[in-house]
């Protein structure tokens, strides 16, 4: 029977063949020859269809497969690949967190030699160098970004209404103000999300404290050196408490706030009689506006970032990304990083449509098809300082638990400003 | 998919496979034995699987958090009464006690009332009549929990005032003429709580219907005559003559609601995630142990509720026992 004996002889092989693999991908004899390179990431298919095209035909070119891989809660499974050394070659994770604790823990590669420091310090959005910065050593590169804290804004009623974007947070004010004068409702507010009800506030407050206290005391407050309980937050309390509490100022009032779902909340800002006239929330919220708005993004929806304290002065961003870190050193890997890491790399998933946005602030604008993405990656663009989500970065007990329900128990008015901030405050977990 | 449900089947055939080799072999090991001794021995190695197993999986897991429960947060250090006694101490934990209570005082006597009510009225039906009720209020008992919750989400849901309201309930309060009503949001004497109870009650009412209507089915005829013959009211033969022959399925549907209660934990964490002060211990149990990640705590919650339950089960055991004819 010659189709038995063949049978064998290819299960043989394959079998031969796996053992051979397992035992080369562990070893590092053989990393110096390596010719595939495998990146994980969780970012949308778009993005990483747009970045290989761009990327496998460079690398081919120098010899080396490039293999993308698409891994959802990358976070949990990244860490179980790395205690079981069995990561990828290259992972972009969305929580820079997890790459500071594998580089004190010597799981990934430092990129001070793989990539010209220098030049990216120069090309990228500031800050964003930074997110995996350990000990003066750099072991992550954001390849793609999100921006949050935009205030988002009904274009032809805001314009014709002759509304500029403010400048400063007094101006903000003032605006806000000025709209409600005119017998309008400046803004929507919704912060209800299901079992994450409060969030969306949680974002408003990171942002203010961002923007009155710079990024230094934003990581300091995000660790808990500086406590809810103290003048930084109340100062971005106050002032979300201007915008959010004041009569007149939200559709619905304070007390809609908590039922209102943030998905939806901004979305009578497109009714033909605007029911608000500004919507802050991250780049994503364009993904819940109605579809109609959607199709004509361009001539519906204008977008400003929050603006800082004082005009020109200091104006750091908050929003996320995905980065990228070498888990399995080769020289293969590190060529790739290279790759990565120019300002070029993003072209194609711009153009594509996808919701890429480049970290890096020498990035075209005319790549991205859309003015409202153009918009948005000016702010990030123009910052000068980048932080990651706040409460992403806290102890989960907090950034997923109190932080949410005190701001909701807060907003909703269960609670008072004060009660708020010392039950965050005691909620922290004693390590 | 396909190959989800073909592991699923092979995993209960080599389970069941599995099973009857270990019984096999148990019973050659007992017939090895000599003479009486295999008899004696029998019944010990046919039980013995079913005890190991309550071991491992019930047994065991409630001694570890028994011990957790005296331990700090990630279990490191024995810290006393420390989770009981700063758990007790906290106002908002104790809030969510009081919930539980409310949860416990007003839904299983509720669950009894509609179960009643509707099976009481439905057996004066005709055949058909009463079939289709039946069917309607027990229809609820085949969506689970998780979805039930998501449905009255829109029960309650509430938009800015001048926005279309996409909640049946501020769809009928804005059709009036007045503001939307942040419905979850009133915790005032907390009838929130008491909303959120409805989705429960909607749930379960059709389980006590089901049990009391079968028992009152059950309710001799010759009783019921005596009774009318007797000069009787319909109110008077219920509660004299019907009440007292159900009483046991009165009891168990009880008492089987009320375990249900103490851990109900997904029509919340789906609506409010405790928040408006809705919180109770079964969904704080959840976030203590995968928000917040204490197990000190969540053991100490967890054995508040073993606590608090152990007296019950006896009971119904018990009154079970007691049900059974000898």
């Amino acid at each position: 029977m010659p189709t038995r004996k063949l049978v064998l002889a290819v299960s043989a092989f394959s079998a031969l063949t796996l053992l051979a693999t397992g035992c080369s991908s562990g070893s590092d004899s053989s990393a110096s020859d390596k010719k595939t390179i495998t990146i994980w990431s969780s970012m949308d298919q778009p993005i990483i269809d747009g970045l290989k095209a761009k990327v496998n035909p460079e690398a081919k070119a120098q010899g080396i497969t490039v293999q993308w891989r698409k891994v959802d809660n990358i976070n949990q499974i990244i860490v179980q690949k790395v205690q079981a050394n069995d990561a990828p070659d290259i992972a972009l994770l969305p929580q820079p967190g997890i790459i500071k604790d594998f580089a004190t823990k010597g799981k990934v590669t430092p990129l001070d030699d793989v990539l010209d420091i220098p030049a990216l310090q120069k090309s990228m959005t500031p800050g964003t160098l930074d997110v995996a910065k350990v000990n003066g050593k750099t072991y992550g590169l954001m390849v793609s970004m999100n921006v949050k804290g935009l205030v988002f804004y009904p274009k032809k009623a805001f314009e014709a209404a002759g509304y500029t974007a403010p400048k400063t947070l007094d101006e903000l004010n003032a605006l806000t103000e000025k709209i409600k004068a005119d017998g309008k409702t400046p803004w929507c507010l919704g912060i209800e999300a299901a079992t994450a009800t409060g969030w969306p506030a949680t974002d408003w407050f990171e942002n203010l404290v961002l923007k009155y206290g710079g990024v230094d005391k934003y990581n300091e407050w995000i660790s808990h050196k500086i406590k809810f309980d103290s003048p930084l937050v109340r100062q971005a309390a106050a002032q979300f408490e201007k915008i959010a509490f004041t009569d007149g100022n939200v559709l619905g009032g304070r007390k809609s706030i908590a039922s209102n779902n943030f998905g939806t909340a901004g979305n009578p800002m497109f009714q033909s009689k605007p029911g608000c006239y500004m919507y802050q929330q991250g780049s994503f919220i364009t993904g819940f506006f109605p579809k109609a708005v959607q199709k004509n993004l361009d001539s519906e929806v204008g977008v400003f970032g929050l603006p800082p304290v004082t005009a020109g002065g200091d104006n750091p961003v908050e929003g996320g990304g995905d980065t990228a870190s070498i888990y399995q050193d080769s020289p293969a890997a590190r060529k790739v990083m290279k790759l990565l890491a120019a300002t070029d790399v993003g072209t194609t998933a711009a153009k594509n449509g996808s919701s890429f946005i480049s970290p890096h602030k020498d990035f075209p604008l005319s790549n991205y098809p859309l003015k409202t993405t153009q918009s948005i990656a000016k702010v990030a663009y123009d910052s000068t300082g980048f932080a990651f989500d706040g409460s992403d970065a806290m102890p989960t007990a907090v950034g997923t638990g109190s932080f949410w329900k005190e701001m909701t128990a807060w907003i909703s008015g269960q609670e008072s400003l004060d009660a708020a901030l010392k039950n965050i405050d005691a909620s922290w977990p004693v390590s | 998919m396909v190959s989800q449900v073909l592991s699923t089947v092979l995993t209960v055939l080599a389970g069941v496979a599995a099973a009857l080799v270990v019984y096999w072999v148990l019973n050659k090991l007992a017939e090895a034995l000599p003479g009486p001794w295999e008899n004696r021995i029998k019944p010990y190695f046919y039980v013995a699987p079913a005890v190991a197993a309550i071991g491992v999986y019930l047994v065991y897991p409630t001694i570890i958090t028994v011990i957790n429960s005296f331990k700090n947060s990630d279990g490191s250090r024995f810290v006393g009464v420390e989770n009981f006694v700063k758990l007790l101490q906290t106002p908002a934990f104790r809030q969510t006690l009081l919930n539980t209570l409310l949860w416990i005082a007003i839904v299983p006597a509720a669950c009894i009332v509609v179960g009643l009510f509707v099976a009481t009225l439905a057996d004066r039906l005709s055949f058909r009549a009463e079939k289709a009720a039946k069917t309607i209020i027990f229809m609820p008992m085949a969506i689970s929990a998780v979805g039930s919750a998501t449905v009255w989400r829109f029960m309650y849901a509430a938009q800015p005032a001048g926005q279309p309201q996409t909640g049946l309930l501020n769809g009928i309060v804005t059709a009036f003429g007045h503001d939307p009503v942040p419905w979850l949001q009133q915790s005032t004497l907390h009838s929130n709580s008491l909303l959120l109870m409805v989705m429960l009650l909607w749930g379960q009412a059709g389980f006590a219907m089901v049990l009391l209507s079968a028992a009152i089915k059950g309710v001799p005829a010759e009783t019921l005559e005596a009774a009318r013959l007797d000069g009787a009211g319909e109110m008077r033969i219920f509660w004299r003559v019907i009440l007292p022959q159900i009483r046991g399925t009165v009891i168990t549907v009880f008492v089987t609601v009320l375990i249900t209660v103490m851990k109900v934990f997904d029509v919340i964490y789906v609506t409010t995630n405790g928040a408006f002060n809705t919180n109770v211990v079964g969904l704080e149990f959840f976030n203590q142990l995968y928000t917040n990640y204490n197990y000190g705590y969540a053991s100490a919650i967890v054995v508040m509720l073993l606590i608090a339950i152990v007296p019950i089960m006896i009971y119904q055991i018990r009154h079970f026992r007691a049900e059974e004819p000898a």
